[in-house]
């Protein structure tokens, strides 16, 4: 599936939080009722919610994924000091399930951008065994970095990652 | 030479018989410069002693000539006047025009194009039309490439086309850190799914 890693890198996914990979798995993210794709647009209102993310393969295959959720451009994408910030962290998803059958070590935080348009990005990472304890959570959520949190955890490079874009909402509501 | 200047007249077009060359002559000025038609005209000489090449004229000219050969009357002038200050050049197709109208006046383009520049480099990414990003392309780069300089001078530049000075100084401030290695392409344009109102082709253009 090239088309999608080129979505990726004209996106500037790849470049920014998530070294060139060659997608090896694929999974479905769906925020609310709207399906998720590389470069689309969500309310942070629709995915205050956690997106429901289904792994697609064989349910009795031993594969275990880590799902790691993050915004490069936090606060605002003209001044990204606190990038990447950290949404949500689950491990040990087994293949052919969905996120909840994983185990959460961090919170999933909704999409809140305070200015400009950001990119939430889902990057899933294939693990070698189950990691009960051996991976370390850290609870600061600013200047977070995908590639140093699965070089930590020999996760290897993404096998799967979508985007979508969100900015905030106006408060008041439109007549 | 009014004589000479006769000459050319007469043989151009084919009913030039009808005028009287004598009545012609001594009711013109004397102008200098070519004329093409026999059309009595008072416009004054731009240039003295042109060659006799009867050749292209920078002054009001109906748009077809053939038409006002036969007039003798003057009402048809209002209709028909095109003004042509390209030499005659005018065609009818868009070929080689690279300037982006975008359905807008010169001055509420040049507001339009501000704005948007404004925004970009305030918020990083934003999202409009597709002609309209592909448009601001070149006056995002303009300023990037001012604030890289960085001297008194470029910063008035950029002020006086930047609305918001504040965004300016940061800009200023940041472009040596950011951009210092780069050259040119400091912006990148995504087309994303048309819009819901009009369907018009949107596009996000982000800072690189």
């Amino acid at each position: 599936m090239a088309r999608s890693v080129e979505t990726l890198v004209v996106g500037g996914v790849i470049g920014d939080v998530l070294d060139m990979f060659t997608p090896a798995s694929e999974f479905t993210v769906q925020c609310g009722s709207k399906k998720v794709t590389n470069g689309c647009d969500i309310k942070p209102s629709a995915a205050a919610d956690k997106p429901h993310v289904q792994i697609l393969g064989h349910p009795l295959s031993s594969n275990l994924y880590t799902l790691v959720m993050v915004d490069p451009d936090a606060p605002s994408p003209s001044e990204p000091r606190l990038r990447e910030w950290l949404h949500w962290i689950v491990a040990d998803i087994p293949e052919g399930h969905d996120a909840t059958k994983g185990r959460e070590l961090v919170a999933y935080m909704g999409p809140q951008p305070p200015t400009g348009i950001h990119r939430y990005i889902l990057a899933l990472f294939k693990q070698e065994g189950a990691m009960e304890g051996r991976i370390q959570v850290t609870d600061v959520r600013a200047n977070f970095s995908t590639r140093r949190f699965a070089a930590q955890n020999r996760l290897g490079l993404p096998v799967a990652a979508v985007y979508f874009n969100s900015q905030r909402e106006p408060a008041a509501k439109k007549r | 030479m009014p004589m000479a200047m006769a000459m050319p007249v007469t043989t151009d077009c084919g009913s030039g018989s009808r005028w009287s060359m004598v009545s012609l002559k001594s009711a013109l000025p004397p102008l200098a410069s070519s004329i093409k038609l026999p059309c009595r005209r008072r416009t004054p000489p731009p240039r003295t002693r042109s060659p006799q090449l009867v050749r292209s004229f920078s002054a009001l000219s109906p748009v077809n000539p053939l038409h006002s050969l036969g007039f003798s009357d003057m009402s048809s002038f209002g209709q028909n006047f095109t003004i042509i200050d390209n030499g005659c050049r005018f065609f009818a197709m868009r070929h080689g025009r690279r300037v982006p109208k975008l359905n807008r006046p010169p001055d509420q383009r040049r507001a339009l194009l501000r704005g948007l520049t404004t925004q970009l480099l305030k918020h990083g990414r934003i999202k409009t039309t597709r002609a309209r990003a592909s448009a601001v392309r070149k006056y995002v780069d303009k300023m990037i490439t001012l604030a890289k300089d960085g001297s008194l001078h470029k910063r008035r530049q950029a002020l006086g086309f930047i609305y918001e000075k504040q965004i300016v100084h940061a800009l200023f401030a940041e472009v040596p850190d950011r951009y210092g290695k780069r050259n040119g392409g400091y912006t990148r344009i995504i087309r994303t799914l048309p819009r819901r109102g009009d369907n018009a082709p949107m596009a996000y253009i982000e800072l690189v």
